[in-house]
Protein backbone atom coordinates (compact mmCIF):
# COMPACT_ATOMS: atom_id res chain seq x y z
CA UNK A 1 0.00 0.00 0.00
CA UNK A 2 0.94 3.78 -0.94
CA UNK A 3 2.03 6.02 1.78
CA UNK A 4 0.52 8.62 -0.48
CA UNK A 5 -1.68 8.85 -3.09
CA UNK A 6 -2.51 11.80 -4.81
CA UNK A 7 -5.25 11.53 -7.38
CA UNK A 8 -6.74 14.37 -9.99
CA UNK A 9 -5.20 17.06 -7.87
CA UNK A 10 -6.74 20.31 -8.40
CA UNK A 11 -6.19 24.30 -7.11
CA UNK A 12 -7.69 27.07 -9.02
CA UNK A 13 -6.15 30.59 -8.13
CA UNK A 14 -6.51 33.66 -9.81
CA UNK A 15 -3.97 33.30 -12.15
CA UNK A 16 -2.26 29.94 -11.48
CA UNK A 17 -4.01 26.57 -11.44
CA UNK A 18 -2.47 23.38 -9.99
CA UNK A 19 -4.02 20.80 -12.94
CA UNK A 20 -4.69 17.18 -12.04
CA UNK A 21 -1.62 16.21 -10.31
CA UNK A 22 -1.54 12.27 -9.64
CA UNK A 23 1.19 10.82 -8.22
CA UNK A 24 2.38 7.93 -5.07
CA UNK A 25 4.81 7.41 -2.46
CA UNK A 26 5.61 4.13 -1.72
CA UNK A 27 7.06 2.78 1.81
CA UNK A 28 10.80 3.15 2.11
CA UNK A 29 11.76 5.53 -1.22
CA UNK A 30 12.79 9.13 -1.46
CA UNK A 31 10.52 11.03 -3.47
CA UNK A 32 11.88 14.56 -4.93
CA UNK A 33 9.67 17.01 -6.35
CA UNK A 34 10.71 19.52 -8.49
CA UNK A 35 9.93 22.46 -10.83
CA UNK A 36 10.94 26.48 -11.28
CA UNK A 37 9.85 28.76 -8.63
CA UNK A 38 5.94 29.17 -9.42
CA UNK A 39 5.80 25.65 -10.79
CA UNK A 40 3.51 24.81 -7.88
CA UNK A 41 5.70 22.88 -5.46
CA UNK A 42 5.14 24.14 -2.44
CA UNK A 43 1.27 24.60 -3.57
CA UNK A 44 1.16 20.87 -3.74
CA UNK A 45 2.64 20.40 -0.20
CA UNK A 46 0.04 22.78 1.37
CA UNK A 47 -2.51 20.77 -0.10
CA UNK A 48 -0.51 17.55 0.95
CA UNK A 49 -1.00 19.30 4.44
CA UNK A 50 -4.80 20.57 4.38
CA UNK A 51 -3.32 24.21 4.59
CA UNK A 52 -5.64 24.59 1.50
CA UNK A 53 -8.76 24.07 0.16
CA UNK A 54 -8.67 21.69 -3.36
CA UNK A 55 -11.07 22.29 -5.92
CA UNK A 56 -10.66 18.39 -6.67
CA UNK A 57 -9.22 15.16 -6.53
CA UNK A 58 -8.38 13.02 -3.62
CA UNK A 59 -5.12 12.73 -1.37
CA UNK A 60 -5.04 10.00 0.45
CA UNK A 61 -2.65 8.80 3.19
CA UNK A 62 -2.02 5.11 4.33
CA UNK A 63 -5.15 4.43 2.34
CA UNK A 64 -6.96 7.01 4.61
CA UNK A 65 -8.54 9.80 2.99
CA UNK A 66 -6.93 13.22 3.93
CA UNK A 67 -10.12 14.76 4.79
CA UNK A 68 -11.32 12.50 6.70
CA UNK A 69 -8.58 11.40 8.93
CA UNK A 70 -6.58 14.49 9.00
CA UNK A 71 -5.13 14.37 12.60
CA UNK A 72 -4.66 11.15 12.80
CA UNK A 73 -2.86 11.21 9.33
CA UNK A 74 -1.04 13.86 10.53
CA UNK A 75 0.61 12.12 13.46
CA UNK A 76 1.57 9.48 11.66
CA UNK A 77 3.44 11.90 9.19
CA UNK A 78 6.19 14.84 9.71
CA UNK A 79 6.18 17.68 7.76
CA UNK A 80 8.98 20.99 7.84
CA UNK A 81 8.89 23.86 5.82
CA UNK A 82 11.88 25.84 5.11
CA UNK A 83 13.27 27.38 8.58
CA UNK A 84 11.37 27.93 11.77
CA UNK A 85 9.79 31.12 11.43
CA UNK A 86 7.32 31.27 14.63
CA UNK A 87 7.42 32.19 18.03
CA UNK A 88 10.93 33.43 17.59
CA UNK A 89 11.60 34.48 20.76
CA UNK A 90 10.35 31.14 22.67
CA UNK A 91 12.78 29.13 24.18
CA UNK A 92 13.32 25.75 21.66
CA UNK A 93 12.89 23.58 25.05
CA UNK A 94 9.10 25.14 25.37
CA UNK A 95 8.08 24.84 21.87
CA UNK A 96 8.78 21.07 21.97
CA UNK A 97 7.52 20.89 25.44
CA UNK A 98 4.01 22.16 23.86
CA UNK A 99 4.49 20.28 20.08
CA UNK A 100 5.13 17.02 21.49
CA UNK A 101 1.79 16.49 23.63
CA UNK A 102 0.37 16.09 20.40
CA UNK A 103 2.13 12.96 19.35
CA UNK A 104 1.62 9.74 20.78
CA UNK A 105 4.56 8.17 19.63
CA UNK A 106 7.22 10.99 20.72
CA UNK A 107 10.08 10.42 21.58
CA UNK A 108 12.04 12.16 24.21
CA UNK A 109 15.35 10.29 23.46
CA UNK A 110 15.04 10.50 19.81
CA UNK A 111 14.03 14.35 19.75
CA UNK A 112 17.42 14.66 22.19
CA UNK A 113 19.39 12.85 19.89
CA UNK A 114 18.54 15.18 17.09
CA UNK A 115 19.24 18.01 18.77
CA UNK A 116 23.02 17.08 19.81
CA UNK A 117 23.53 16.05 16.02
CA UNK A 118 21.98 19.48 14.89
CA UNK A 119 23.87 20.79 17.78
CA UNK A 120 20.86 22.96 18.62
CA UNK A 121 20.39 23.98 22.21
CA UNK A 122 17.06 23.79 23.11
CA UNK A 123 17.59 26.67 25.80
CA UNK A 124 18.11 29.31 23.09
CA UNK A 125 15.42 30.85 21.13
CA UNK A 126 15.16 30.62 17.42
CA UNK A 127 15.74 34.16 16.72
CA UNK A 128 19.48 32.82 18.20
CA UNK A 129 19.98 30.42 15.40
CA UNK A 130 21.01 30.88 11.85
CA UNK A 131 19.21 30.22 9.18
CA UNK A 132 20.36 26.69 8.76
CA UNK A 133 19.86 26.31 12.27
CA UNK A 134 16.25 27.17 12.31
CA UNK A 135 15.79 24.86 9.14
CA UNK A 136 17.76 21.83 11.30
CA UNK A 137 15.20 23.07 14.30
CA UNK A 138 12.72 22.55 11.39
CA UNK A 139 13.16 18.96 10.97
CA UNK A 140 13.80 18.15 14.85
CA UNK A 141 9.71 17.93 15.53
CA UNK A 142 8.94 15.96 12.37
CA UNK A 143 11.66 13.42 13.00
CA UNK A 144 10.66 12.73 16.49
CA UNK A 145 7.67 11.12 16.56
CA UNK A 146 8.76 8.06 14.43
CA UNK A 147 6.43 9.59 11.19
CA UNK A 148 6.16 7.12 8.43
CA UNK A 149 5.87 9.75 6.03
CA UNK A 150 8.56 13.06 5.92
CA UNK A 151 7.16 15.88 3.93
CA UNK A 152 9.57 18.74 3.50
CA UNK A 153 9.45 21.62 1.87
CA UNK A 154 13.44 22.96 0.85
CA UNK A 155 14.85 20.64 4.00
CA UNK A 156 18.31 21.59 2.49
CA UNK A 157 18.10 25.29 1.22
CA UNK A 158 20.30 27.35 3.53
CA UNK A 159 22.33 24.78 4.99
CA UNK A 160 26.54 24.35 4.69
CA UNK A 161 27.58 21.80 2.51
CA UNK A 162 28.52 19.54 5.48
CA UNK A 163 24.94 19.83 7.22
CA UNK A 164 23.46 19.00 4.15
CA UNK A 165 25.28 15.48 3.79
CA UNK A 166 24.14 14.81 7.29
CA UNK A 167 21.05 15.15 6.19
CA UNK A 168 21.17 13.20 3.34
CA UNK A 169 22.49 10.45 5.49
CA UNK A 170 19.72 11.02 7.81
CA UNK A 171 17.25 10.64 4.94
CA UNK A 172 19.36 7.23 4.18
CA UNK A 173 18.79 5.61 7.10
CA UNK A 174 14.86 6.61 7.91
CA UNK A 175 14.68 5.00 4.38
CA UNK A 176 16.00 2.02 5.09
CA UNK A 177 13.86 1.53 8.15
CA UNK A 178 10.34 1.91 6.07
CA UNK A 179 10.27 5.69 5.99
CA UNK A 180 8.78 7.33 3.18
CA UNK A 181 10.16 11.02 1.90
CA UNK A 182 8.84 13.14 -0.25
CA UNK A 183 10.57 16.22 -0.51
CA UNK A 184 10.67 19.36 -2.74
CA UNK A 185 14.19 21.13 -3.68
CA UNK A 186 16.21 23.16 -6.38
CA UNK A 187 19.01 21.36 -5.25
CA UNK A 188 18.87 18.82 -7.74
CA UNK A 189 22.30 17.28 -6.61
CA UNK A 190 21.12 16.20 -3.84
CA UNK A 191 17.71 14.42 -5.54
CA UNK A 192 20.46 12.49 -7.62
CA UNK A 193 22.42 11.25 -4.39
CA UNK A 194 19.19 10.30 -2.32
CA UNK A 195 16.01 9.99 -4.50
CA UNK A 196 14.36 7.22 -6.03
CA UNK A 197 11.78 9.21 -7.68
CA UNK A 198 10.96 12.27 -9.48
CA UNK A 199 8.13 13.86 -9.90
CA UNK A 200 8.25 16.91 -12.38
CA UNK A 201 5.90 19.73 -12.35
CA UNK A 202 5.83 23.05 -15.11
CA UNK A 203 3.27 25.90 -14.58
CA UNK A 204 1.13 23.65 -12.56
CA UNK A 205 1.03 20.73 -14.66
CA UNK A 206 2.25 17.38 -13.89
CA UNK A 207 5.12 16.59 -16.45
CA UNK A 208 6.83 13.15 -15.30
CA UNK A 209 6.41 11.35 -12.33
CA UNK A 210 8.37 8.20 -12.43
CA UNK A 211 11.43 6.30 -10.88
CA UNK A 212 14.66 8.29 -10.82
CA UNK A 213 16.15 5.70 -13.36
CA UNK A 214 13.55 5.34 -15.94
CA UNK A 215 12.98 9.49 -15.65
CA UNK A 216 16.90 10.10 -16.05
CA UNK A 217 16.64 7.48 -19.00
CA UNK A 218 13.59 9.22 -20.82
CA UNK A 219 14.84 12.85 -20.58
CA UNK A 220 18.16 11.25 -21.41
CA UNK A 221 16.69 10.04 -24.56
CA UNK A 222 14.68 12.94 -25.73
CA UNK A 223 17.70 15.04 -25.45
CA UNK A 224 17.38 17.29 -22.46
CA UNK A 225 20.55 16.20 -20.52
CA UNK A 226 21.55 13.43 -18.04
CA UNK A 227 21.58 15.37 -14.70
CA UNK A 228 18.35 16.62 -13.03
CA UNK A 229 19.94 20.02 -13.66
CA UNK A 230 20.36 20.07 -17.51
CA UNK A 231 16.82 18.31 -17.92
CA UNK A 232 15.63 21.37 -15.57
CA UNK A 233 17.12 23.59 -17.66
CA UNK A 234 17.01 22.43 -21.02
CA UNK A 235 13.15 21.89 -20.18
CA UNK A 236 12.02 25.17 -19.18
CA UNK A 237 14.67 26.79 -22.03
CA UNK A 238 12.91 25.06 -24.23
CA UNK A 239 9.33 26.47 -22.81
CA UNK A 240 10.68 29.84 -23.52
CA UNK A 241 11.36 29.76 -26.57
CA UNK A 242 8.24 28.45 -27.38
CA UNK A 243 6.60 30.99 -25.56
CA UNK A 244 8.86 33.68 -27.17
CA UNK A 245 9.01 32.09 -30.82
CA UNK A 246 12.91 32.60 -30.50
CA UNK B 1 -8.86 19.72 22.07
CA UNK B 2 -7.25 19.79 25.73
CA UNK B 3 -3.93 19.68 24.10
CA UNK B 4 -5.03 22.62 21.88
CA UNK B 5 -6.15 24.78 24.72
CA UNK B 6 -2.37 23.89 26.44
CA UNK B 7 -0.57 24.65 23.49
CA UNK B 8 -3.24 28.34 23.31
CA UNK B 9 -2.30 29.47 27.81
CA UNK B 10 1.41 28.33 27.10
CA UNK B 11 2.75 29.75 23.85
CA UNK B 12 -0.58 32.07 22.76
CA UNK B 13 -1.99 33.59 25.41
CA UNK B 14 0.48 36.53 26.61
CA UNK B 15 1.03 37.66 29.93
CA UNK B 16 0.23 41.07 29.28
CA UNK B 17 -3.44 39.64 28.78
CA UNK B 18 -3.54 38.39 31.94
CA UNK B 19 -2.37 41.56 33.50
CA UNK B 20 -5.26 43.21 31.77
CA UNK B 21 -7.41 41.07 34.25
CA UNK B 22 -6.45 43.73 36.23
CA UNK B 23 -9.00 46.31 35.20
CA UNK B 24 -11.45 44.29 36.83
CA UNK B 25 -10.48 46.55 40.07
CA UNK B 26 -11.71 49.66 37.97
CA UNK B 27 -15.30 48.56 39.70
CA UNK B 28 -13.89 50.17 42.98
CA UNK B 29 -13.13 53.19 41.40
CA UNK B 30 -15.68 55.73 42.29
CA UNK B 31 -17.48 57.42 39.67
CA UNK B 32 -16.19 55.66 36.52
CA UNK B 33 -18.03 53.99 33.60
CA UNK B 34 -17.40 51.17 35.03
CA UNK B 35 -18.53 48.83 31.94
CA UNK B 36 -14.94 49.83 30.84
CA UNK B 37 -13.46 47.26 32.82
CA UNK B 38 -15.16 44.20 30.20
CA UNK B 39 -13.51 46.36 27.56
CA UNK B 40 -9.70 46.62 28.75
CA UNK B 41 -10.35 42.45 29.41
CA UNK B 42 -11.25 42.01 25.82
CA UNK B 43 -8.28 44.72 24.93
CA UNK B 44 -6.00 42.20 26.86
CA UNK B 45 -7.22 39.21 24.48
CA UNK B 46 -6.64 41.44 21.70
CA UNK B 47 -3.01 41.80 22.53
CA UNK B 48 -2.48 38.11 22.35
CA UNK B 49 -3.94 37.83 18.97
CA UNK B 50 -1.71 40.92 17.63
CA UNK B 51 1.16 38.46 18.88
CA UNK B 52 -0.28 35.69 17.64
CA UNK B 53 0.18 37.43 14.06
CA UNK B 54 3.61 38.33 14.82
CA UNK B 55 4.88 35.03 15.66
CA UNK B 56 2.95 32.94 12.92
CA UNK B 57 0.95 31.50 15.85
CA UNK B 58 -1.95 30.09 13.60
CA UNK B 59 0.43 28.34 11.12
CA UNK B 60 2.62 26.75 13.58
CA UNK B 61 -0.84 25.19 14.72
CA UNK B 62 -2.20 24.22 11.91
CA UNK B 63 0.98 22.24 11.06
CA UNK B 64 0.25 19.95 14.45
CA UNK B 65 -2.10 17.40 14.07
CA UNK B 66 -5.42 18.77 14.60
CA UNK B 67 -8.49 19.91 12.71
CA UNK B 68 -8.82 23.32 11.15
CA UNK B 69 -11.64 23.91 13.15
CA UNK B 70 -10.40 22.74 16.08
CA UNK B 71 -7.96 25.54 16.07
CA UNK B 72 -10.72 28.02 15.69
CA UNK B 73 -12.75 25.81 18.45
CA UNK B 74 -9.74 26.02 20.88
CA UNK B 75 -9.17 29.63 20.85
CA UNK B 76 -12.92 30.49 21.25
CA UNK B 77 -12.38 28.45 24.40
CA UNK B 78 -9.24 30.05 25.12
CA UNK B 79 -10.99 33.07 25.29
CA UNK B 80 -13.90 32.15 27.59
CA UNK B 81 -11.50 30.96 29.68
CA UNK B 82 -9.69 34.49 29.87
CA UNK B 83 -13.50 35.83 29.93
CA UNK B 84 -14.26 33.94 32.85
CA UNK B 85 -11.19 34.51 35.22
CA UNK B 86 -12.58 38.10 34.44
CA UNK B 87 -15.65 37.75 34.91
CA UNK B 88 -15.02 36.02 38.05
CA UNK B 89 -12.60 38.39 39.63
CA UNK B 90 -15.70 41.28 38.36
CA UNK B 91 -18.15 39.37 40.31
CA UNK B 92 -16.53 39.39 42.98
CA UNK B 93 -15.66 43.04 43.31
CA UNK B 94 -19.81 43.85 42.49
CA UNK B 95 -20.51 41.57 45.40
CA UNK B 96 -17.76 43.95 47.57
CA UNK B 97 -19.50 46.42 46.61
CA UNK B 98 -23.17 45.31 47.09
CA UNK B 99 -22.27 44.38 50.33
CA UNK B 100 -19.34 45.08 52.86
CA UNK B 101 -18.87 48.97 50.42
CA UNK B 102 -22.42 49.52 49.86
CA UNK B 103 -22.07 51.68 52.82
CA UNK B 104 -19.27 53.79 51.93
CA UNK B 105 -19.32 57.50 51.93
CA UNK B 106 -17.48 58.04 48.04
CA UNK B 107 -19.96 55.61 46.61
CA UNK B 108 -23.21 57.19 47.82
CA UNK B 109 -23.71 59.59 45.24
CA UNK B 110 -23.03 57.59 41.75
CA UNK B 111 -24.49 59.27 38.38
CA UNK B 112 -23.14 56.56 36.62
CA UNK B 113 -23.59 53.07 37.25
CA UNK B 114 -23.62 50.84 40.39
CA UNK B 115 -22.37 47.38 40.68
CA UNK B 116 -24.83 45.30 40.20
CA UNK B 117 -26.14 41.74 38.42
CA UNK B 118 -27.50 44.22 35.55
CA UNK B 119 -24.17 45.52 35.37
CA UNK B 120 -22.35 41.68 35.40
CA UNK B 121 -25.61 40.96 32.67
CA UNK B 122 -23.72 44.06 30.60
CA UNK B 123 -20.34 43.00 30.91
CA UNK B 124 -21.36 39.41 29.51
CA UNK B 125 -22.96 40.84 26.50
CA UNK B 126 -19.66 42.79 26.01
CA UNK B 127 -17.91 39.58 26.02
CA UNK B 128 -20.13 38.29 23.61
CA UNK B 129 -19.79 41.51 21.77
CA UNK B 130 -16.00 40.68 21.73
CA UNK B 131 -16.40 37.21 20.76
CA UNK B 132 -19.13 37.59 17.66
CA UNK B 133 -17.35 41.07 16.45
CA UNK B 134 -13.90 40.43 16.67
CA UNK B 135 -13.42 36.54 17.23
CA UNK B 136 -16.03 36.03 14.94
CA UNK B 137 -14.35 38.52 12.05
CA UNK B 138 -10.91 37.19 12.94
CA UNK B 139 -11.28 33.62 11.70
CA UNK B 140 -12.60 35.24 7.96
CA UNK B 141 -8.90 35.47 7.57
CA UNK B 142 -7.13 34.48 10.02
CA UNK B 143 -5.11 37.09 9.70
CA UNK B 144 -7.28 40.86 10.17
CA UNK B 145 -7.64 41.99 13.67
CA UNK B 146 -7.99 45.59 12.98
CA UNK B 147 -11.33 45.91 11.32
CA UNK B 148 -12.52 43.17 13.79
CA UNK B 149 -11.34 45.10 16.96
CA UNK B 150 -12.88 48.49 15.59
CA UNK B 151 -16.21 46.44 14.93
CA UNK B 152 -16.37 45.53 18.33
CA UNK B 153 -15.36 48.38 19.93
CA UNK B 154 -18.31 50.16 18.14
CA UNK B 155 -20.70 48.04 19.56
CA UNK B 156 -18.77 48.46 22.82
CA UNK B 157 -19.48 51.88 23.21
CA UNK B 158 -22.93 51.54 22.44
CA UNK B 159 -23.23 48.91 25.03
CA UNK B 160 -21.55 51.24 27.53
CA UNK B 161 -23.76 54.35 26.52
CA UNK B 162 -27.14 52.07 26.57
CA UNK B 163 -25.61 50.69 29.86
CA UNK B 164 -25.88 54.29 31.70
CA UNK B 165 -29.05 55.64 30.06
CA UNK B 166 -31.11 53.03 30.01
CA UNK B 167 -31.45 53.35 34.04
CA UNK B 168 -32.76 57.02 33.75
CA UNK B 169 -35.56 56.32 31.63
CA UNK B 170 -39.24 55.91 32.75
CA UNK B 171 -39.79 52.85 34.34
CA UNK B 172 -35.94 51.37 33.90
CA UNK B 173 -34.90 52.73 37.51
CA UNK B 174 -34.60 49.52 39.19
CA UNK B 175 -31.14 48.89 36.61
CA UNK B 176 -29.23 51.57 39.27
CA UNK B 177 -30.83 50.84 42.21
CA UNK B 178 -28.15 50.32 44.33
CA UNK B 179 -27.84 47.93 47.64
CA UNK B 180 -29.75 44.94 46.06
CA UNK B 181 -32.76 46.72 45.89
CA UNK B 182 -35.40 44.53 43.03
CA UNK B 183 -32.54 42.00 43.51
CA UNK B 184 -34.63 39.02 41.41
CA UNK B 185 -35.53 41.25 38.56
CA UNK B 186 -32.25 42.02 38.12
CA UNK B 187 -30.55 38.43 38.43
CA UNK B 188 -33.37 37.67 35.82
CA UNK B 189 -31.68 40.17 33.72
CA UNK B 190 -27.71 38.47 34.73
CA UNK B 191 -29.16 35.13 33.57
CA UNK B 192 -30.79 36.73 30.36
CA UNK B 193 -26.89 38.01 29.79
CA UNK B 194 -25.77 34.66 30.26
CA UNK B 195 -27.94 33.02 27.73
CA UNK B 196 -27.03 35.46 25.62
CA UNK B 197 -23.20 34.97 26.05
CA UNK B 198 -23.25 31.53 25.37
CA UNK B 199 -25.39 31.28 22.67
CA UNK B 200 -23.48 34.04 20.84
CA UNK B 201 -20.64 32.78 21.48
CA UNK B 202 -21.21 29.35 20.46
CA UNK B 203 -23.04 30.45 17.33
CA UNK B 204 -19.73 32.31 16.48
CA UNK B 205 -17.64 29.72 17.34
CA UNK B 206 -19.33 27.47 14.91
CA UNK B 207 -19.05 30.27 12.42
CA UNK B 208 -15.74 30.47 12.77
CA UNK B 209 -14.99 26.72 12.81
CA UNK B 210 -16.82 26.56 9.22
CA UNK B 211 -14.83 29.72 8.37
CA UNK B 212 -11.35 28.07 8.98
CA UNK B 213 -12.06 25.27 6.38
CA UNK B 214 -12.70 27.43 3.99
CA UNK B 215 -9.20 29.81 4.53
CA UNK B 216 -5.99 28.83 2.55
CA UNK B 217 -3.07 29.49 4.28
Amino acid sequence: MAMLEVNGLRKVYPGFTLQDLSFSVEPGTVMGLIGRNGAGKTTTLKALLNLIRTDGGEIRYFGLPLQAHEKEIKQRIGYACGAVDYYPRRKIADLLAVTRRFYPQWDDALCSRYLRAFSIDPGKTPRELSEGMRVKLNLVPALSHHAELLLLDEPTSGLDPVSRAELLDVFAFLRERGVAILYSTHITSDLEKCADAITYLHQGCLRASAPMAEFLASQAAAGFGTTLEEIMVNREKEDLHETFGA
Amino acid sequence: MKHLVHKELRLAVIPLTWCFLLAGFLVLVPGYPILISAFFICLGIFYSFQQGRETNDVLYTLLLPVRKRDVAAARFLTVCIVQGCGFLLITLLTILRMTVLSQAEVYRSNPLMNPSPVFLALTLLIFAAFNVCFLGGFFKTAYQIGKPFLAFSAVTLLLVFAGEALQHLPGLGFLQTPQGERLGLQCLCLAAGAVLYAAATVLACRRAMKRMEQIDF
